[in-house]
């Protein structure tokens, strides 16, 4: 690997990393969050507190 | 159809495992190799006549209950190894208080001796315990019994048997010397072929469920199960020499091999013990004290986090050496981000416990769990700030690590599991509930004393070494010989073989109460006669 490679390397590692990461986070973020999901996790935190009968 | 096509899927497998077997035991040189081949030709030939006989068998009506026969084969293989790898971890820390003790013979040098120790713990006690209870959350969250018959007991021997040669071959020298994964290319396959089965029953299983979420502790677990399979096939990259002995050489060399290694080796503990014992924490702890999870939003995104950040981070194992700087520097950032969702889980698992803090008091099964989770908290810190540079020049190299590392398996990942197991061998060998409170709690304050001892030691021990090798003298000479500053560790190695020991016999009672609970007499099924009469119409 020639230096003028690594360094390419480097910068496209530093800058879109960081924006590929923190742009799945707010994706998680606004997921997780979204309203209309509410119903299902108050639903889910309960599922291991109620009867857990089998069912198939 | 279905069933067929798995039974002769699992023979095919067994059959591959044996050919390998045979291969081994017929043209290895050398004891221990040969063993090897022997073990598992024996263990895998016995496994595919069993195999055999019930291929034609008609298909068995499968009942409608939870799988959980494996699962207490898997709560036995936890309990042995743990013992085992607490009593392997004391004795090297008596050797290291009293090194006359070590004996000096060819396999019994602690090079060779201490990864018995790691590999016991981790992957023996820590691996089954996941196993076990994944195995147990996936049915009840899902509402859905295992989705195979076979493949359970192919995880579990073959899991098993995976950790045998691995702990069995260290001593007698083989060995490809990578942290926490050491066992050589053969033992290597047995796991690879194990670990697909356990990813392929895990989903099955899911697509199996009767709920339209999937609850998040199976989240956990299935990361754990992913990653690890990712880490195990890509750290363990090698050719072997030949078929006449275990030994391999890596893909990799150098410092790629160096970073592939450590990638590898902090996802185990990012993945191994702590992903997949979130997940134990996230069905045990709301079960145990009846209280949903605090935020079950806030554990949803603690899972991303994790899984994002953890993979960046195993560069910090690797500060000021040949690894170019801004890996490093990239390494220790992740590091230090990981503590928002590492802590949003211990805050998490805190504030779950609101309005039945009285149980910790009562129940020595939640204190376990509250304890873990406090301890995951000061790990995790501890964690982030080791992993910065600076502090990583007084740190790195000394018993602090040592001192970090059990303050997590010891205080996080096996109080986590006594607690997990104290609920769930009631529930499935169904008795009423574990056969003495007294001897839990007795468990529990030996095994808090043992880990507040030893780590404590082991700060202490790590930071004399350090400032001891970092004391120079105007002239710029050393101010200690190397040799004092292991003279010096003398006090807090005792210390911290008497901590292991209390540990250790803690855990001791801990196998004792858990057998005598399986002893124990069932939950009475209520007949008619134990009910109340019918009262007559007024």
């Amino acid at each position: 690997m020639t230096p003028e490679t690594h360094d390419a390397v480097l910068v496209f590692s530093k800058t879109w990393g960081a924006i590929y990461l923190f742009v799945v986070f707010v994706l998680a973020l606004i997921w997780t969050y979204w309203p209309s999901r509410k119903s299902i996790y108050d639903k889910a935190e309960q599922s291991p507190l109620g009867d857990e009968e089998i069912r198939q | 159809m279905i069933r067929q096509f798995e039974l002769v899927l699992s023979l095919l497998v067994t059959l591959i495992v044996m050919v390998l077997g045979i291969a081994i035991l017929g043209f290895g040189r050398g004891t221990g190799y040969i063993l090897h081949g022997w073990v598992i030709a024996g263990f895998s030939a016995w496994g595919a006549m069993y195999l055999v006989n019930h291929l034609s068998d008609p298909a068995p009506v499968i009942p409608l209950e939870y799988k959980d026969n494996v699962i207490k084969w898997g709560v036995l293989a936890c309990f042995v190894w743990g013992v085992i790898g607490f009593t392997v971890g004391d004795i090297i820390a008596w050797q290291l208080a009293v090194p006359a003790l070590n004996g000096d013979m060819w396999w019994s040098n602690f090079g060779r001796i201490r990864p018995v120790h790691t590999t016991a713990v981790i992957f023996g006690f820590g691996g089954n315990a996941l196993i076990a209870t994944s195995f147990y959350v996936v049915q009840r969250t899902s509402r859905a019994r295992l989705a195979s018959e076979t493949a359970p007991w192919l995880v579990f021997a073959g899991y098993n048997l995976f950790v045998f040669l691995a702990v069995t071959g260290y001593p007698m020298g083989i060995t490809q010397s990578k942290e926490y994964a050491e066992p050589e290319w053969y033992a290597d396959l047995i796991l690879l072929f194990t670990w697909v089965t356990y990813l392929w029953l895990y989903m099955a299983t899911l697509a199996r469920r009767a709920e339209p979420h999937i609850y998040v502790a199976n989240w956990y677990y299935l990361g754990f199960i992913v990653v690890i399979a990712m880490l195990h096939v890509v750290n363990n990259l090698a050719v072997p020499v030949s078929i006449a002995y275990p030994k391999s050489y890596p893909l990799f060399a150098g410092v790629q091999d160096a970073m592939t290694q450590w990638w590898y080796g902090h996802n185990a503990v990012g993945f191994l013990l702590t992903a997949g014992f979130l997940g134990m924490m996230y069905y045990f702890l709301p079960k145990a004290a009846g209280r949903p999870i605090y935020s079950y939003r806030m554990s949803i995104l603690g899972f991303w986090g994790i899984t994002f950040l953890y993979l960046w981070a195993g560069s910090h194992h690797l500060h000021y050496t040949a690894l170019p700087d801004w890996v490093q520097y990239l390494g220790m950032t992740m590091s230090i981000i990981l503590l928002v969702p590492s802590w949003g889980s211990v805050f998490n698992g805190l504030l779950t416990l609101n309005g039945a803090w009285d149980k910790v008091r009562t129940d020595p099964a939640i204190r376990f769990m509250m304890v873990a989770v406090l301890f995951y908290g000061v790990a995790t810190f501890e964690g982030s700030f080791l992993a910065i540079r600076p502090v990583n020049t007084l740190s790195h190299y000394t018993d602090w690590t040592v001192g970090h590392v059990h303050a997590g398996a010891l205080g996080w990942v096996a109080f986590i599991t006594f607690g997990a197991m104290y609920k769930m061998v009631p529930w499935i060998w169904k008795r009423e509930g574990t056969y003495s409170l007294r001897l839990e709690a007795w468990h529990f304050w030996l095994a808090l004393s043992g880990t507040l001892i030893y780590v404590g030691a082991m700060w202490n021990s790590g930071i004399t070494q350090s400032l001891m090798w970092q004391t120079y003298e105007p002239s710029g000479a050393f101010t200690y010989a190397f040799i004092d500053t292991v003279d010096a560790m003398r006090p807090y190695y005792t210390a911290r073989a008497i901590g292991g020991f209390l540990y250790l016999l803690g855990a001791l009672i801990g196998a004792y109460n858990i057998y005598m609970t399986v002893n124990g007499p069932r939950v009475e099924a209520k007949d008619t006669d134990a009910r109340p009469l019918a009262q007559p119409a007024e």
